[in-house]
């Protein structure tokens, strides 16, 4: 009777204390195995020297300076590509003569992962700014063109054939019917444009970069200091997580739009 | 008919466009002929590395990483999945720590591969078999999970023992998510191939040869070993559409 109101009183906490318990076994281990030393510590870094890097970056200024580049980076390329890959997409699934001209290449492109073209790129634009903002640009341009390409072709044709009675112009009739009707697909294709384009970004930098995430764990992989290889790789997750999250949330609060 | 050969015609128009631009900008001195390379050069360094056979080891090296990271990562995540969805204690415990290693962008592990296993063959499958497992766990653990509930009812009823149930219900009945779940780890096992070998240079592979290119800035090369990624990844795509066409066939949708 009791346990059974005590669970029925917190069912938040130990639901939350399952999803707890893995991950704060693992880390207890982590400390565990760092503390009796069972492995060099080449091999494995203790959770206490992570937070005494992470400190010591930040004080540094360090930590800051390749979080803002690296997100200056993703920024820009992402809302260039994303947004040259909505219009291209949209008009070629708007207008079949440019879909006749257009697709042929755009898939052909399409089937090329973006990680394979950074070397081309590097020949080209040389390891500065322009390359890396470059390849982020054309890893968020497909997903999205994809996306917009598809929807506005998923639109029935009926929807066309009534604008074409009223005589509908062809703003109102984007604004009308286009984009009510291929606003969540486009957003899906933004969000995995978002998560391809930082990771596309991190191999980037990891490559050839002269600061950001990827190029600070790329030195301590170079210069052996795990704690920072870990700072990074944590760096990035977080990063990703954020990104992925926060997007969703702006799909659900824009679906709630849609309905009210 | 006409049509058809019309509308191809159009799609050709700005390829060779493309190629134009580049042939005239090839011919703008000699600073530009170091980017853009002559297309007679490129086809005379393709038919160079064919015959010389260095395209084709470096392919199968590729090849045979891609495979290998993709048959391991892919079965263990096959089975973490169906684990995850067969029984939730599982899915409890195993989940979430599956879904925060998820968020790392898979090339943002290769530096920690790296101190942990070098650069050479094994690091290179490692990434490969991440880049396969994480698909296959999340499809067939929704392929389980979307069994419909009385083809499970009628194989009670029917007394059929837990491996029956596993074998004749659950596996076709998660089958064309399973399948979904291979298309995606064999793209996502290609690229990251592809990844992993550039940013490991040592060894054999497309990737090390194409970044071997970019050192030494023959465009010629990087634009071949580029295609050829293109043309493996494409072939792949259309032999397991097909493939898992003529498997799934006695699925009556559409």
């Amino acid at each position: 009777m009791n346990a059974i109101s005590t669970a029925k009183k917190l069912p938040i906490p130990a639901d939350a204390l399952g999803l707890l318990a893995v991950p704060l076994a693992m880390l207890a281990l982590w400390v565990l195995v760092t503390r009796a030393q069972w492995v060099p510590e080449q091999l494995l870094v203790s959770p206490t020297k992570v937070i005494e890097a992470v400190g010591e970056l930040w004080e540094a200024g360090e930590l800051q300076g390749h979080l803002q580049n690296s997100l200056r980076r993703l920024f820009l390329g992402f809302f260039s590509g994303a947004i040259f890959g909505l219009i291209f997409g949209v008009l070629m699934g708007l207008f079949k003569s440019m879909e006749d001209y257009c697709a042929p290449l755009f898939n052909a492109f399409r089937q090329i992962p973006s990680i394979a073209f950074i070397p081309m790129l590097i020949l080209i634009f040389g390891i500065d700014e322009t390359f890396k903002i470059i390849i982020v640009a054309k890893a968020a341009f497909f997903p999205v063109a994809l996306g917009g390409y598809d929807s506005v072709r998923g639109i029935p044709k009926n929807y066309f054939e009534v604008a074409k009675v009223y005589q509908c112009p062809l703003w109102p009739l984007i604004k009308q019917v286009v984009i009510p009707a291929t606003v969540p697909q486009i957003l899906t294709g933004l969000r995995l444009s978002l998560s391809r384009s930082w990771m596309v970004l991190v191999a980037a930098e990891l490559m050839a970069a002269d600061s950001g995430i990827g190029q600070m764990m790329e030195w301590g992989r170079q210069m052996f200091r795990m704690d920072i290889v870990v700072v990074g790789v944590f760096i990035t997750g977080l990063i990703g997580f954020a990104l992925d999250y926060g997007f969703k949330w702006l799909e659900s609060r824009m679906a709630r739009w849609k309905m009210g | 008919m006409g049509l058809v050969f019309l509308k191809r015609l159009k799609g050709l128009v700005l390829p060779l466009v493309l190629l134009m631009v580049w042939e005239i900008a090839s011919r703008q001195g000699r600073a530009y002929a170091l980017t853009f390379i002559p297309i007679e050069k490129i086809g005379r360094s393709l038919i160079e590395t064919i015959l010389s056979g260095e395209l084709l080891t470096n392919l199968l090296a590729s090849l045979g990483t891609a495979s290998t990271g993709l048959l391991i990562g892919g079965t263990v995540g096959l089975g973490l999945g169906s684990l995850m969805g067969l029984y939730p204690r599982v899915d409890k415990i195993i989940g979430p720590v599956f879904h925060s290693f998820r968020q790392v962008p898979l090339l943002g592990w290769i530096p920690l591969i790296g101190l942990w296993f070098g650069n050479g063959c094994l690091a290179k499958t490692l990434v490969v078999c991440l880049a396969s497992f994480y698909p296959m766990v999340l499809n067939s653990y929704a392929g389980i999970r979307n069994v419909e509930n009385n083809h499970l009812e009628v194989g009670r009823v029917l007394g059929a023992s837990r491996w029956q149930t596993y074998r004749y219900i659950l596996i076709p009945g998660a089958l064309p998510f399973i399948f979904i779940g291979i298309y995606h780890a064999l793209a996502f096992s290609w690229i990251s191939t592809v990844g992993s070998e550039l940013l490991f240079t040592a060894g054999p592979g497309l990737g090390g040869m194409m970044q071997t290119a970019q050192m030494a800035a023959k465009m010629d090369i990087v634009i071949i070993c580029v295609a050829s990624i293109g043309v493996v990844g494409l072939l792949m795509n259309v032999s397991l559409a097909k493939l898992s066409g003529h498997l799934l066939r006695w699925r009556s949708t559409r």
